[in-house]
């Protein structure tokens, strides 16, 4: 009988994230400071409290990240738009029912320029490609109800130009699968009703094998467990309806030692130092699995699912039964 | 003495911007003060617009205190097009940040755009030296190997990269043989990428990559990486799995041959004595390769699917309980 969730504990963590810290990586993160407080602000619903961090002062902070020279969303008051902050600003202001304060128009048409001929999107003007920022326009426009403007058979395109030998995706084409992209073409895919791209009976066992003795997941053959791939693997076999396919109580178990019961939050794995991130991932995976007192999760848009619902935009996806205990 | 730009006389012209100009921050970051003070001035020169050598130094600055500042990338590259710089001379200046900080996207990308502006095989030769380097620090950095994939598309010069590829990969396996982003490039090499200088028979390369994952399932048979390599060619060929029966199946038996016993088989490599069996990825393929041929030889993939459900692999049971309902 491991530990069980110590939900207090990580919402008392995420609380902490905003004051005083240690200068060198705070600063150094600031790239990232967007998408914080996106996984901050979704880990807290999973588990029940919403309300933890201000929705006012949370809400002016992302229109504080507002370029209005491109018409996007930085990932801190004056860095550049970037699509990965844009999603983010977008998924916050969703879950905080304030979309109207955005110039939804002006996004679209920010995020359909950065389609490259090939299909792929760029992450902004400096260029970098990758399916990940594929998936943030198609979850991005999804969103803010433009999703109709994006040319579907370009963008399935690329997904299925990404597809290797082994059943998986990659960043691009011609790149490895790894479990992180896997999610992100997957998700898209679900978006746009192509799941019949995929060849789900391959793509499933490849995600199943992931699954370590230990019980963790890793992202690609022979390389370490890490509990982030207990979302992106567990989203993309819910999206295939194929759960099942991993053993849910080691999982659960791995996930629930990867926990800082000290001082909150969650690491990619036992013993290591927690972060936001891994402490998002790591309650949205149990949420997947059906662990006890959690909030519903929608795998394709890692928002909640009472949101994507209220939207229209949910999608055939199953998770686990939510148990009644531990 | 002091290494702030508030202190040096060559920027006493301009005017910093300080962090949230006009803004009541939310979320305030603490800063070192030398990070401060470089993104300060940064600020000023990306309002101003200015493309100078200065501005060269202080975006260095910038990306090495914070190689994930993709602003400071960004206005770094545009610089060095305003300047005429020499972009290969800028590529050996951002070595050992590339080795440094080889987990960072920007990194790399810095790195393509010079090598498009650049346009050169002779670029393109040295920057897959280069490459060399930086993988044997980490083997399996995603990024160095998706942009060495770019790297030989782009350029697509059979001669002077293509060519060594194949045996470079082989050096690697040697080393690691269970490194799935080299046994991933293999295939890109051989299989996705256009038909290389050598390989226009078709059969003869079918078979050198069968026999060479054979040879390295036999060196190290729990590999998922070899089996899936090998799994993608016969794929890819449209070879029938059953056509490999024989060399799997040795791997499939609780004990490795004892070394008296059968003729050495040079198409069909055995396992050696210290080999953890059964294999079970040689299981999963012959119950793969008895689905595949049907009839009668279902009931023999069902066998191998119970064992792995209820023995072999029980993490993944109902995988195993799936593919025999599947079959049934």
């Amino acid at each position: 009988m491991g530990p069980t969730l110590d939900i207090p504990l990580h919402v008392k963590y995420i609380q902490s994230l905003g004051e005083n810290k240690d200068d060198l990586v705070y600063h150094l993160t600031a790239h990232l400071r967007m998408n914080a407080v996106y996984w901050g602000l979704v880990a807290l619903c999973v588990m029940g409290h919403k309300d933890a961090l201000d929705r006012d002062e949370m809400i002016e902070y992302v229109m504080s990240c507002w370029d209005d020279d491109v018409g996007a969303f930085g990932a801190h008051p004056d860095h550049d738009a970037h699509l990965l902050s844009t999603l983010c600003a977008i998924q916050i202001l969703t879950i905080q029912d304030a979309l109207e304060r955005v110039d939804t128009a002006r996004v679209a048409k920010y995020i359909l320029s950065l389609q490259q001929p090939s299909g792929v999107f760029a992450g902004d003007s400096f260029g970098e490609v990758d399916t990940r920022f594929l998936c943030c326009a198609v979850l991005a426009l999804s969103l803010i109800g433009h999703l109709h403007e994006l040319d579907v058979e370009k963008t399935v395109g690329y997904i299925r130009r990404c597809r290797n030998f082994d059943g998986g995706f990659g960043a691009q084409e011609g790149a490895e699968s790894h479990a992180a992209q896997v999610f992100v073409c997957v998700a898209a895919l679900a978006v746009l009703d192509r799941l019949d791209e995929l060849d789900e009976d391959m793509l499933g066992w490849w995600l199943a094998e992931r699954q370590l003795p230990n019980g963790g997941l890793n992202g690609r053959p022979e390389k370490l467990e890490d509990v982030c791939y207990s979302f992106w693997v567990l989203s993309a076999l819910s999206i295939m309806n194929k759960i099942p396919w991993i053993n849910d109580e080691k999982l659960t178990q791995f996930i629930l030692s990867a926990q800082d019961l000290e001082h909150g939050g969650i690491a990619d794995r036992p013993g290591d130092q927690p972060d936001v991130f891994h402490t998002n991932f790591g309650v949205a995976g149990l949420s997947l699995l059906g662990y006890p007192g959690l909030e519903d999760l929608d795998p394709v848009y890692c928002m909640p699912a009472s949101v994507i619902e209220a939207k229209g935009l949910r999608k055939g996806w199953k998770a686990l039964p939510r148990r009644a205990s531990a | 003495m002091s290494d702030l730009l508030a202190d040096d006389s060559e920027w006493a012209d301009v005017v910093p911007i300080r962090q949230y100009e006009n803004v009541n921050p939310v979320a305030p970051i603490f800063y070192t003060e030398e990070y401060k003070d470089a993104t300060d001035y940064f600020r000023a020169v990306v309002k101003s617009g200015e493309t100078s050598p200065r501005v060269l130094k202080l975006t260095e600055k910038i990306i090495r205190m914070n190689p994930a500042h993709y602003t400071a990338w960004q206005h770094r590259y545009k610089t060095l097009v305003a300047l005429k710089s020499d972009l290969e001379e800028e590529l050996r200046l951002m070595d050992d940040l590339a080795k440094q900080f080889m987990k960072t996207y920007q990194v790399w990308h810095h790195r393509r755009l010079l090598l498009t502006a650049i346009n050169s095989v002779d670029a393109a030769v040295l920057e897959l030296e280069f490459l060399r380097d930086v993988l044997d620090v980490d083997t399996k950095n995603y990024h160095t190997w998706s942009y060495r994939q770019w790297i030989l598309a782009h350029f697509n010069n059979e001669t002077r990269l293509w060519a060594r590829e194949r045996a470079y990969l082989e050096d690697l396996l040697e080393a690691d043989v269970r490194n799935n982003s080299a046994w991933h490039h293999r295939f890109f090499v051989v299989y996705a990428s256009g038909i290389r200088l050598g390989d226009e028979d078709r059969e003869q390369v079918r078979r050198r990559e069968l026999s060479f994952a054979k040879e390295k399932i036999a060196l190290a048979p729990n590999n998922p990486s070899a089996w899936n390599y090998l799994r993608g060619v016969l794929e890819f060929t449209k070879t029938p799995f059953v056509e490999l029966a024989s060399f799997v199946e040795p791997y499939t038996a609780v004990q490795p041959p004892s070394a008296s016993e059968e003729v050495v088989d040079l198409d069909n490599p055995l396992p050696t004595e210290s080999a953890q069996l059964p294999c079970v990825a040689a299981l999963e393929f012959m119950a793969d390769a008895y689905e595949k041929q049907g009839g009668d030889a279902t009931a023999k993939a069902v066998e191998i699917w119970k064992s792995l459900a209820n023995e072999r692999d029980v993490m993944r049971k109902k995988y195993w309980e799936y593919r025999i309902r599947d079959a049934l």
